[in-house]
């Protein structure tokens, strides 16, 4: 017995609801479920995707094996940004090797936590008593410094500068819903994506080169990779291929931390009772000057429960998508091998059924009389199941070790309307539009 | 007591093993969790709670019988 899926009304000849999926992406999603239910179809260009919704649908999702819902084939828009080798063009198996990256076992998370708080102090040294910052530009820099040193390693992180701040910003702005027809039109995104990929290859290339001309003798991760050979000599890794990881882990790593941290120091200036919260829990923690250490950090519940909200109401992932390999049952109805189907976190996020008021910014959801949080299949920031970020905790730890010294540091007030502040969802990688400036004044009585 | 494992769950992060060593290991192979006394002893209680709380993926689940 198998029921027809629904179809989301609306699309046009050959493009289906690609335009709309570029114009306004979660209403789209929120529109298929509120007109076809827990499963609804909808198509992207010549590609037939399935929608589902809801805590089973999801789960069923999640639970999923690869062989049976792929996850690299169904975001065709990233190959040209890793580039050949990288992630969704590597094996199943090969990406199951990549999540064994032991700078996200627990072991190596415990050293990462100082290093983050030192960095943040790095950059805001030049701040001065008070001025304005823009919060797109500031926090790309930063994540983009903390996730390099405690992914690849500390000596590599000194390499960077703030000239790649925009190269990353580039390749984010490549994704664009329109590769479901063609990753490679001549579109101007599509090029800068291409030139901005280049302009990093070139500076890999350099950095390999300056270590080699000095002498020096690395140990990160891209340096141990560079000198691996195979059993013919050649090298196992050429520079190309390095440098997709390279933007593989920045894309994991830094964009979604760094939209989150700007959403979350937002809520907190909307949300004045809450930014008084969180920095009284922050000030009472740190009152005998202690570091911020991993185990400080673990016990911060006002201010997770506010990164939680915050990355509920505004996940820097809108969809997550998987392409049907044998045929999907779920329920009554069956996905075809070949479709796409598609969970999306930000519809699911704002569920009535699954989140008490959604639409209101109210961390205490999360304490511990509520732990809205607890239905792992319902609050998917960070997905859920065997696809779930492996760097979900590293991102709370590097969250929580950003906000232990900025806010003890400084006050921080918006220096635009309230309103004024908003996601950009024309691409699939979702960006703080700009302008979004926040003023900042240097605390009376910070803390040393 | 008893220790309940969701294996879909598990990434392999290694949470549980520096919580409760007695209690928890990674498997070489496949890099998920072992459990090494599913009927754990009550002194051992405090350890498995944490390892359950601070499990980053919620794989774990402390069952009372």
């Amino acid at each position: 017995m198998s029921r027809a899926i629904p179809r989301l009304s609306g699309g046009i000849p050959l493009l289906g609801h690609l335009l709309e999926m570029r114009r306004d992406p979660v209403g789209l999603m929120q529109r298929c479920r509120d007109e076809c239910g827990d499963v609804g179809e909808l198509r992207l260009a010549g590609q037939s995707m399935v929608m589902l919704y809801g805590e089973d649908a999801q789960e069923a999702f999640f639970r999923a094996p690869e062989e049976q819902l792929d996850q690299a084939a169904a975001y065709p828009f990233m190959k040209p940004v890793f580039g050949p080798g990288v992630v969704f063009d590597a094996t199943p198996e090969q990406r199951k090797q990549a999540l064994r990256n032991r700078s996200l076992r627990d072991q190596a998370m415990r050293g990462h936590a100082q290093g983050i708080a030192a960095e943040t102090e790095r950059l805001t040294a030049h701040w001065g008593d008070a001025g304005s910052v823009d919060l797109l530009d500031f926090f790309a820099e930063l994540t983009i410094y903390t996730s390099s040193a405690a992914l690849i390693g500390p000596e590599f992180r000194e390499e960077l500068n703030a000239e790649l701040v925009p190269l990353f910003h580039d390749l984010e702005g490549g994704t664009d819903a329109i590769a479901y027809v063609n990753p490679n039109l001549p579109l101007p995104s599509f090029r800068r994506r291409d030139r901005a990929r280049k302009q990093l290859v070139a500076f890999l290339q350099g950095v390999f080169e300056r270590r080699a001309a000095e002498g020096r003798e690395s140990k990160d991760l891209f340096q141990i990779l560079h000198t691996i050979k195979n059993p013919d000599g050649s090298p196992r890794y050429d520079v190309s291929t390095i440098t997709g990881m390279f933007i593989s882990l920045m894309f994991a790593g830094h964009h979604t931390t760094s939209t989150t941290s700007s959403w979350a120091l937002l809520e907190l200036c909307r949300n004045p009772q809450w930014m008084t919260r969180v920095v009284a829990e922050l000030d009472a923690l740190f009152a005998d000057g202690g570091d911020v250490s991993y185990q400080a950090l673990r016990e911060i519940p006002t201010l997770e429960s506010v990164l939680k909200e915050t990355l509920r109401l505004h996940p820097p992932l809108i969809l997550l998508m998987r392409k049907a390999m044998t045929p999907f049952q779920h329920k009554d109805w069956t996905i075809a091998p070949g479709q796409m189907v598609g969970v999306s976190i930000a519809v699911s996020n704002r569920d009535p059924a699954l989140f008490a008021d959604p639409q209101r910014f109210d961390p205490s959801r999360f304490a511990p009389d509520r732990e809205e949080d607890q239905r792992i299949f319902a609050y998917i920031p960070f997905g859920a199941g065997r696809h779930r970020c492996v760097g979900a905790a590293f991102a709370m730890m590097q969250l929580k070790a950003i906000f232990s010294i900025l806010l003890r540091r400084y006050e921080f007030e918006l220096a635009q309307p309230a309103e004024s502040y908003k996601s950009d969802h024309s691409k699939m990688v979702v960006q703080l539009a700009q302008p979004c400036r926040v003023r900042y004044r240097r605390r009376k009585q910070s803390a040393s | 007591m008893k220790i309940q494992v969701d294996l879909d769950l598990c990434q392999g992060h290694g949470v549980c093993v520096e919580e409760a060593p007695e209690l928890f290991a990674l498997d070489a192979a496949t890099s998920k969790v072992v459990v090494l006394e599913a009927n754990p002893p009550e002194a051992l209680r405090a350890k498995l709670a944490a390892a359950v709380k601070y499990c980053p993926t919620r794989a774990l689940r402390l069952v009372e019988e």
